[in-house]
């Protein structure tokens, strides 16, 4: 413990001291990137893995399991002979259920086979991981560009601009969404790839509140002293959005979009659900579940393994998303910790350490941190 | 013919657009999928307002609107528009399950002249509407002219096809009157067609026949309250909500053979998630066990309730009934070894399993459906039920198109059977995508005149026991896009002169080996693929009496249901 503080003090007084732009808060991002990723010596891995957010790891662990699933979803398929496609009849009573234990579940067939077709489940849920991973990712992707652009230029613009632009977001949040979805899917034409389109319409409707989000903490960082700085030195107002105001919202934006990325797994499950997400029969979680519904009380399994991946790589990423946003942005939680300490040490201590917490860029620091930085 | 459906909604509705529209009318997807997805239920807790006596029949709906104007229902005669609309004939279910065509309104089913071509009907006596107003022949006629308006369409077309001098007529609203309908006295009323025709009086059955007190009925909403003429009128019907019909006082049992009247009240809960509604019905919660479903029982559902034998008994399945098939749009697929090809590609018994299994009906090879007179079993194709690739992919050589793109579009509850239409078409080496849409979206489709697709799986049961009913719609080359029936787009001229024919011929073992000339022509030219004929599985309460399924419709009767005293 007093090892692993050793290595993180230098580093966060370097912070503090790192002359007039230390807040620029892209140095704060590559000190604290140093000094979780940095190499150090290796009796004190122990010690240094204690200070990873467990959040991170389950998250990353989850999140990495479906990337993998969703890769190989193929060739792990292919080990038992299956493909989502197949119907295996034999494998069904004259009722259309899956005979045998827990919806058919053999060697041949991890996860059972599915009621009516007899399809094999464990090979719907990998296929249905390429599905969802994918149109998550590109609908995120897309929502975070429009997003960021147009926070950027509301927040950085006030006046007809920024009315112009947060005026289209309250359009955009007041917009029927599902509705939308459902007439766009009758217009396009059939040979319009459904995978594509799904990413287009969820990407294009989920941009707004990443835009309000960008613009409330552009308006907040405009008025700061290096911003400031840079318009005086002539920079040019791309120069100032894209290299002053853009690395300070790198630490919001990738939280959004771990944070993001389930919502719009979600809604693709729940539009094939509706009958226009995909087309079958290409497998989709979300179609999957709504089939599935109907038969908990007959054959749960097939309800129970693709709602439980929906549910794990959407914990996956929430826990990503919360444990990068502590880590990323520490303020808010160093606050409290700073609260907390003042009530418990001598206002000497507490001065020094609300001098870093107002810097703000310097790791992540949990409660052992703060306290012991306080006693030293 | 009929113009259809347009819904088929059936979330977890293992069953066929056209044959649920009927009973129930039209629904809206979207209200109805905001409920699945918020997760809430649905339906007990919107029908709350409904006051629940212990003689009240609940039917438990999919559907977020019903539609009770004669002039765009389509509902059957016994269900739920025969609870508010006395018609001319009406159909009566016999103890050992025959339909038979009955005098309703009127005095005998009708007398005809002219060898068919003039039908004459003369109403009994101390006929009145629900507003105490007496039924004159006048009504009868203003009910089927406002069928004519081009600002009520989607109803049954049967008559228009039927009656004579009806080019240019476009309703009573233009100031016109429909001369081949005449009416002498106000008791009195006389149809003349432009082909003698046995069945009119089938035809005199259904809704459109019902009366419309005369100027009434202007507005699209009177489909929300029209005026009664059966033993129960609207008290309200609030679309996505529930409707409630409640006694008319002007009805009299005296003058009606077959409605019971029984159940004081009957309120229709509309927006239901079927699957939970179905589990309301088989546990008995709530109004369950005084409740039926409207729609066909899930096959999940189904299952579930097989397992339980006091929920088994609860289930009551239909004989075979309608038609299902693969409809091939022959205006894409123009070579007929292609359409037979799919024909020999597609495994009936993958596409029943994925129905639902052995009880979802038997194998189809023809086209007239069970139970109709001019029916004749024969299987041309002698297609195994497993389909044979093999002979497929020769068929396919031999027209040199070893791998055809087709495009077949669906509901997304259909998703299970065309992924298994899909599969054995492509083993093959069709290439088959399948691309869902919302149902309302997809009714459109299949019907409008473009015709955007390759395949589709459709389903229908004829309208009255009669081959024209079978085949007329579905393929008279008329019958095409225009928010008809003509899925396949089949157009030959042979087949309709055929069907001419047979329409009136008077003598019917004549008729019948036309009927079946058609049938077996149509299949030559593979305009479609027969798949099964389907049995349908409904579930009613466990207080819910009379509740009977004759061989036509494939339908519960709901004109003789009726509600048991607690504890019986």
């Amino acid at each position: 413990m007093s090892q692993a503080r050793s290595v993180s003090q230098p580093l966060s007084h370097v912070t503090v001291k790192s002359g007039p732009r230390s807040c620029h808060p892209l140095r704060g991002q590559s000190l604290k990137s140093q000094k979780s990723g940095a190499p150090q010596a290796p009796g004190k891995t122990r010690a240094r893995s204690r200070r990873v957010d467990p959040r991170l790891i389950i998250g990353g662990i989850l999140v990495t399991f479906f990337v993998l699933l969703a890769i190989f979803a193929g060739p792990l398929s292919a080990l038992t002979g299956n493909d989502p496609y197949t119907p295996h009849r034999e494998l069904l009573d004259d009722n259309s259920v899956p005979t045998g234990f827990g919806g058919g579940i053999s060697a041949q067939h991890w996860f059972g086979v599915t009621p009516l077709r007899g399809a094999d489940l464990f090979s719907i849920v990998a296929y249905g991981a390429q599905v969802s991973l994918t149109i998550g990712i590109g609908a995120t992707v897309i929502s975070m560009l429009i997003g960021v652009g147009v926070g950027l230029l509301a927040g950085y613009f006030p006046g007809v601009v920024d009315a112009v632009l947060s005026r289209t977001m309250d359009v955009f949040f007041g917009f029927p969404f599902l509705i939308f979805a459902i007439a766009l899917s009758a217009v396009v034409p059939a040979s319009f790839p459904r995978e594509l389109l799904l990413i287009l319409v969820l990407g294009f409707f989920g941009w707004p509140s990443i835009a309000r989000l960008i613009r409330g903490q552009v308006l907040s960082l405009r008025g700061r002293d290096y911003t400031t700085a840079a318009r005086l030195m002539g920079a040019s107002t791309g120069h100032i959005l894209v290299n002053e105001l853009l690395p300070g919202l790198l630490p919001l934006i990738i939280v959004r979009l771990t944070l993001a990325l389930p919502g719009r797994i979600s809604a693709e499950a729940a539009l094939s659900f509706l009958g226009v997400g995909i087309n079958p029969p290409t497998p989709s979680w979300g179609r999957s579940i709504s089939d599935a519904v109907a038969w908990v009380m007959v054959d749960p399994m097939y309800l129970l393994f693709p709602g439980l991946a929906l549910f794990l790589v959407t914990l996956g990423f929430n826990l990503l998303g919360d444990g990068l946003a502590d880590a990323l942005n520490p303020r808010a939680r160093r606050r409290e910790m700073v609260e907390a300490t003042v009530d418990r040490t001598s206002g000497k201590a507490t001065t020094g350490t609300v001098g870093t917490v107002t810097d703000g860029h310097n790791a992540r620091p949990d409660s052992h941190d703060v306290r012991e930085e306080v006693q030293a | 013919m009929t113009r259809n459906m347009t819904t088929q909604k059936m979330a977890s509705l293992p069953q066929t657009p056209r044959q649920k529209i009927r009973r129930i009318g039209i629904s809206a997807l979207a209200i109805l999928t905001t409920f699945a997805l918020c997760g809430c239920g649905t339906g007990t807790a919107a029908a709350g307002a409904a006051t629940t006596t212990s003689n009240t029949l609940t039917v438990l709906t999919q559907s977020t609107s019903i539609s009770l104007d004669p002039a765009t229902s389509q509902s059957l005669p016994n269900t739920t528009a025969g609870l508010v609309h006395r018609r001319l004939n009406t159909w009566k279910i016999t103890d050992d399950g025959q339909t038979k065509v009955v005098p309703d309104l009127a005095t005998t089913t009708g007398v005809s002249s002219q060898g068919g071509r003039v039908w004459t009907y003369t109403l009994k006596k101390g006929l009145r509407f629900s507003n105490g107003k007496p039924i004159t022949s006048r009504d009868i006629k203003w009910g089927i002219e406002r069928s004519f308006s081009d600002s009520f369409t989607g109803g049954l077309s049967y008559h228009k096809q039927l009656l004579a001098d009806t080019a240019g007529y476009h309703g009573p609203f233009t100031g016109k009157s429909l001369k081949s309908v005449t009416t002498p006295d106000s008791r009195t009323i006389v149809f003349h067609l432009n082909t003698p025709f046995a069945d009119w009086p089938w035809v005199a059955s259904l809704v459109s026949f019902a009366p419309v007190p005369y100027g009434q009925g202007t507005q699209k909403s009177y489909a929300n309250t029209p005026v009664a003429s059966g033993p129960y009128m609207v008290r309200s019907n609030q679309a996505g909500k529930q409707l409630v019909l409640t006694r008319n006082p002007y009805w009299s049992k005296s003058t009606d053979p077959v409605r019971s009247g029984g159940p004081a009240q009957v309120v229709y809960k509309m927006g239901q998630n079927l699957t939970i509604a179905a589990q309301q019905v088989l546990q008995g919660t709530g109004d369950g066990s005084t409740s039926i479903l409207g729609e066909f029982i899930p096959t999940a559902q189904r299952v579930q309730a097989l397992g339980q034998p006091a929920q088994a008994k609860l289930l009551k399945t239909s004989g075979d009934g309608a038609l299902e098939y693969l409809a091939i749009n022959n205006r894409h697929v123009r070579s007929r070894l292609v359409r037979e090809a799919i024909a020999y590609a597609t495994s009936r018994r993958d596409y029943r399993t994925a129905k639902g299994g052995k009880a979802m009906g038997g194998y189809a090879t023809t086209l007239i459906t069970p139970g109709i007179a001019a029916r004749k079993k024969y299987d041309i194709w002698k297609v195994p039920v497993d389909g044979d690739p093999a002979k497929a992919r020769q068929l396919l050589k031999q027209a040199r198109q070893e791998h055809p793109h087709l495009t077949m579009i669906a509901t997304s509850d259909q998703s299970e059977q065309a992924s298994a239409i899909q599969h054995s078409l492509a083993l093959a080496g069709f290439d088959v995508s399948i691309r869902t849409m919302d149902s309302e979206v997809f009714s459109d489709a299949r019907s409008n005149d473009k015709g955007d697709y390759d395949l589709l799986i459709a389903s229908w049961q004829p309208d009255f026991p009669s081959a024209y009913a079978n085949i007329a719609p579905l393929f008279d080359s008329s019958q095409i896009g225009g928010g008809n029936m003509n899925l396949a787009r089949y157009s030959n001229p042979r087949v309709d002169a055929l069907i001419h024919e047979a329409t009136g011929e008077e003598d019917t073992a004549r008729a019948n080996r036309l009927w079946q000339e058609a049938d077996r022509t149509i299949m030559e030219d593979v305009a479609v693929v027969p798949l099964i004929y389907s049995r349908n599985t409904f579930v009613h309460g466990s207080r819910v009496g009379g509740f009977h399924i004759g061989t036509f419709p494939a339908y519960p009767d709901y004109l003789s249901m009726t509600i048991r005293k607690e504890g019986k």
